[in-house]
C-alpha cells in the first residue's frame, strides 16, 4: 500500500472509550479506543468470543454502545435516524458473520438488495452482479437459491452485497473461515481493490494467512480489550 | 425512474408472497363497497321518489259549509299564519261534483240521481317543499282540523307516514353499512399487510442494515393498500352496475318498478365511493405500518 496524499486523510472510525455490556453481565467490549483513517485496511483480531463481532456491529450501528463515543466520518452514529441514519449505512458495506442471507432468494437478487436500496438502475445492478459473480467463482450460481449453497459460497454471497453498492465503508466479519486457500486468495484481492479504489476496510478474523504479511494495522482483542494494536506505518 | 421499477418490484413480491390473503382481502373491500352502496343507491333513489310523490302531497280540508269570500280571505290569512304555502285553492260543492263527474267520464249517469252538493266543499292547501317531511305535515294537518268549521284533513297519511319510515330505516342500514364498510376495509388491509410484514421479518430487518430508508420500505405496503382499495371498490361499483343492469332489463315493461325511474349513481357519486375506498384502505396500511415499520 502506499500513502502518497500530501495531507493526512480524514477519519472514518473514531472509537473513544466505548464499552459494550450484554444483559446481564456480559462484557463484550471495555474501553476500546481506536481511530481508523479513510482508506484504511484495519485487520481486528482475537480469540473466538474476544469482542470482534460485537466492535463490528457497533460501527454498523447496529447495535448502541453501553458507554463511549463513536464516530462515522464525523457522525455520532448512535444518534442518526430515519432518512440520514439509512443514508450512512447505504455508504457502509457489512459482511455478516452469519450472513445474513435471504435464502429463499437467487444469489443475484441478495446481491442486488444493497444496490436497490439506493436505487440503482437495474441495468447497473445487473452488470455489477455478473462482474462481482466472476471475480469470486461464482458465476454459475447466478440464478441459484442462496439457501442451496454450501456455506463457503455463501460466505462470498454476502461478500459481494457488502461491496455492491461501492461503499466508502466495507466491514467483513469472518471473510475467509470457510474457504480454501486458493479462494481465500481471491477474496483478498477484491478487498485489496476496493481499498485501492478508496474505501476504508474492517476485517475481523482470526485466519492469520490473510493478516500474517500484512503492512496494515493490526489490533488484537482480549476478553473485550485492546491488546496490542501492531503495524501500520504509525499514521 | 428505478425508483418505481424498485418500487413495483417490491409490490409484486408483497403480492406474490401472501395472494391469498390479498385476494380475501380483495374480496372483503369489495363485497362492502357493494353493500354499501347497494344500499345507498336505493336509499337516494328513494328520496328521489319521495321528492316526486310529495309534488302531489295535497292537503285536502273538508268543510261544513260553502265559504263566504268574507270568510274565505280569514281562512286563508289563518293558514298562512302556520306558514307559507304555495297554493290554496277552494274547492265549491259545485266544482268537486263536476270534478268527479268528469273523472268518472263514461259512467257519469250514476251522479244523475244525486244532488248536486252532496260532496262537501273543500279547501286545498298544498304546502311548501320544506314543508314536507312528516312531522311538518302532520303538525300542519293537526292544525288545519282546528279551524273553525273543518269536518276532516286528508293528506294521505298512510303511504306519507310508512315512506317516512321506510326512508328512514334505509337510512339506518345505510350508515350501518357505511360503517362496516371503513371497519372492514381499514382492517382488513391492515391484517394482510401485517401478515405480509411478519412473513417478512428477515428481510426488513436486513433491507434496514442496508440502508433502505423507512420511504424505501413503506410506499410498497401504501401502495399494495391503495391497490385493494382501487381493485376493491372499482369490482364492488361494477357489480352493482351489473346488478343494476340486470334488474333493469328483468323487470323493463309494465310493472310496479316502473312507476318511477330507477336511476344508478351520478359519476361524482361513483368517484367519490371510490375515492374514499382508496382513502379508507391506504389508511389502513398506513396504520400498520407505523405499528411494525419503523427505523
Ligand atoms: N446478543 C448477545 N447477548 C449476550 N451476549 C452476547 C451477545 N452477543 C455477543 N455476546 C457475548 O459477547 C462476547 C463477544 O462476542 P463476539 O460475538 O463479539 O465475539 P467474537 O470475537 O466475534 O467471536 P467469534 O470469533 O467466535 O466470532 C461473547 O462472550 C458473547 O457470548
Ligand atoms: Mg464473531
Amino acid at each position: 500500500m502506499k500513502n502518497n496524499t500530501a495531507e493526512p486523510p480524514g477519519t472514518m472510525i473514531e472509537m473513544i472509550k466505548v464499552s459494550k455490556l450484554y444483559p446481564p453481565d456480559v462484557v463484550a467490549l471495555k474501553d476500546v479506543s481506536i481511530s481508523v483513517a479513510v482508506g484504511e485496511m484495519f485487520f481486528i483480531i482475537g480469540m473466538s468470543g474476544a469482542g470482534k463481532t460485537t466492535l463490528l456491529k457497533l460501527i454498523s450501528s447496529m447495535e448502541p454502545p453501553t458507554n463511549g463515543l463513536i464516530e462515522i466520518s464525523g457522525n455520532p452514529i448512535h444518534q442518526l435516524k430515519g432518512y440520514k441514519l439509512a443514508r450512512l449505512r447505504q455508504k457502509i458495506g457489512v459482511a455478516y458473520q452469519d450472513f445474513k442471507l435471504l435464502a429463499d432468494r437467487t444469489t443475484a437478487e441478495n446481491i442486488a438488495i444493497s444496490m436497490e436500496v439506493s436505487y440503482k438502475k437495474p441495468s447497473i445492478i445487473r452488470r455489477r452482479v455478473k462482474d462481482l459473480l466472476a471475480q469470486l467463482n461464482l458465476t454459475d450460481k447466478h440464478n441459484t437459491i442462496t439457501g442451496e449453497l454450501s456455506r463457503g459460497e455463501q460466505q462470498r454471497v454476502t461478500l459481494a452485497r457488502a461491496i455492491a453498492n461501492s461503499p466508502t465503508m466495507i466491514l467483513v466479519d469472518e471473510p475467509t473461515g470457510n474457504l480454501d486457500a486458493t479462494t481465500t486468495e481471491k477474496v483478498m484481492q477484491l478487498l485489496t481493490k476496493c481499498n485501492k479504489s478508496g474505501a476504508t476496510i474492517v476485517i475481523a478474523t482470526h485466519d492469520d494467512s490473510i493478516y500474517r504479511h500484512t503492512p496494515h494495522r493490526i489490533m488484537e482483542l482480549r476478553a473485550g480489550r485492546t491488546y496490542s494494536i501492531v503495524g501500520g506505518n504509525g499514521t | 425512474m428505478s425508483f418505481w421499477v424498485t418500487v413495483i418490484r417490491q409490490v409484486g413480491r408483497n403480492l406474490r408472497q401472501t395472494w391469498g390473503s390479498q385476494l380475501m382481502t380483495l374480496l372483503t373491500v369489495s363485497l362492502s363497497v357493494l353493500i354499501f352502496a347497494f344500499f345507498y343507491l336505493i336509499y337516494t333513489n328513494m328520496l328521489s321518489l319521495g321528492d316526486k310523490l310529495g309534488d302531489d302531497l295535497t292537503l285536502i280540508v273538508y268543510l261544513e259549509e260553502e265559504p263566504g269570500p268574507e270568510l274565505q280571505q280569514q281562512l286563508i290569512k289563518k293558514i298562512t299564519t302556520f306558514d307559507e304555502v304555495e297554493d290554496i285553492r277552494f274547492v265549491s260543492s259545485a266544482m268537486a261534483y263536476e270534478r268527479f263527474a268528469g273523472q268518472l267520464g263514461q259512467n257519469e249517469d250514476v251522479l244523475d240521481d244525486m244532488p248536486k252538493d252532496f260532496l262537501p266543499p273543500s279547501i286545498e292547501v298544498i304546502p311548501f317543499k320544506n314543508l314536507r317531511s312528516l312531522n311538518q305535515v302532520k303538525l300542519f294537518s293537526a292544525y288545519l282540523a282546528k279551524l273553525p268549521g273543518t269536518l276532516k284533513v286528508q293528506y294521505g297519511q298512510e303511504w306519507v307516514e310508512r315512506f317516512y319510515y321506510f326512508t328512514k330505516l334505509l337510512s339506518i342500514v345505510v350508515l350501518l353499512s357505511g360503517t362496516l364498510l371503513i371497519l372492514t376495509t381499514i382492517f382488513m388491509v391492515a391484517y394482510t399487510i401485517r401478515l405480509t410484514i411478519l412473513g417478512r421479518q428477515a428481510e426488513l430487518e436486513l433491507l434496514k442494515l442496508v440502508g433502505a430508508t423507512n420511504n424505501y420500505i413503506r410506499i410498497p405496503f401504501l401502495l399494495e393498500g391503495l391497490l385493494q382499495g382501487i381493485l376493491g371498490s372499482s369490482i364492488g361499483i361494477a357489480a352493482l352496475y351489473t346488478l343494476f343492469h340486470w334488474i333493469r332489463i328483468r323487470f323493463s315493461g309494465p310493472g310496479l318498478l316502473n312507476l318511477f325511474e330507477f336511476s344508478f349513481f351520478p359519476p361524482v357519486v361513483t368517484i367519490t365511493i371510490i375515492g374514499v375506498s382508496i382513502l379508507l384502505c391506504t389508511l389502513g396500511s398506513y396504520s400498520t405500518m407505523h405499528k411494525f415499520l419503523r427505523i
